[in-house]
């Protein structure tokens, strides 16, 4: 997936641009259940078979991922060993971007949750 | 997940500039050095880049294009001759009393210093642009 690359990103709604993310990148998430990948190119929204919870499960994962990596490079620059400044900072701004793109999953969640509860029935 | 895509290429080329820069800084500080370790007089040192393809997994899946990224190919030897001094006390002096100077040009060197300095600067913007879009386009949904 690429926020920055294609328009195309910005027209779906975050939600269900999800699954193509998940698979674009063929990424598989430290300590994450590996799923079965699908044969279907990539980008295809193929649902997955674990449902929604378990793709914002692989998400948190991959943040989580980025910010273990991020912690690792900036640790390294701090006993000196790297001199890889820019890198380490540059992953801590990749992890705070995913961090802030899984903060917005979640209120969009917790958002439709509320309006399914201020239904009148 | 690679939310900040072309973000690595910015990163490559911050690393190139900054192998350049630890370059000029080798050639500035032995400008005056008269004897290296091969008892010849320092030759200044060039970097040349080239370019590489990044590995982006799944790029032709979302339109990206196959991103190419910087990195040093080589470090190469000035073979320009270095000025030669009459200075018969200079320990390094030859047989004539003449002394072969490094091939160092300050002027050169304070030249490609700053095209390092800027090129790291217009690097560290695209990183910034990239991040400040990423983020904006995180405020569609609020």
């Amino acid at each position: 997936m690429s926020l920055i690359g294609s328009v195309s990103a910005l027209t779906p709604s975050t939600l269900s641009r999800l699954p193509g993310m998940m698979q674009s990148d063929g990424l598989t998430p430290v300590g994450a259940p590996i799923t079965p990948k699908t044969a279907g190119a990539p980008g295809t929204d193929a649902v997955q078979p674990g449902g929604f919870g378990q793709l914002f499960d692989n998400l948190v994962s991959a943040v989580d991922t980025k910010q273990t990596e991020a912690t690792q490079l900036s640790r390294q620059v701090l006993l000196g060993q790297s001199d890889q400044l820019h890198q380490s900072v540059i992953a801590m701004q990749e992890a705070s971007v995913a961090f802030s793109l899984m903060v917005q999953v979640r209120n969009k969640l917790v958002e439709s949750y509320q309006e399914l509860m201020r239904m009148p029935v | 997940m690679n939310l900040i895509s072309g973000i690595d290429v910015s990163a490559s080329a911050l690393n190139a500039q900054k192998t350049r820069l630890d370059i000029v800084a080798q050639n500035i500080a032995n400008a005056q050095t008269t004897r290296g370790p091969n008892g010849l007089p320092y030759q200044r040192q060039t970097v040349s880049f080239e370019t590489e393809l990044v590995n982006r997994s799944g790029s032709t899946a979302d339109g990206g294009l196959p991103l190419q990224s910087v990195r040093v190919s080589s470090i190469q030897g000035d073979p320009t001759p270095g000025q030669r001094v009459y200075d018969p006390q200079h320990p390094d002096a030859d047989s004539t009393g003449t002394v072969t100077m490094p091939n160092v040009n300050l002027a050169y060197e304070m030249v490609d210093l700053i095209t390092a300095t800027r090129a790291y600067e217009a690097n560290l913007s695209v990183v910034k642009s990239a991040k400040a879009m990423a983020m904006k386009a995180l405020e569609i949904g609020r």
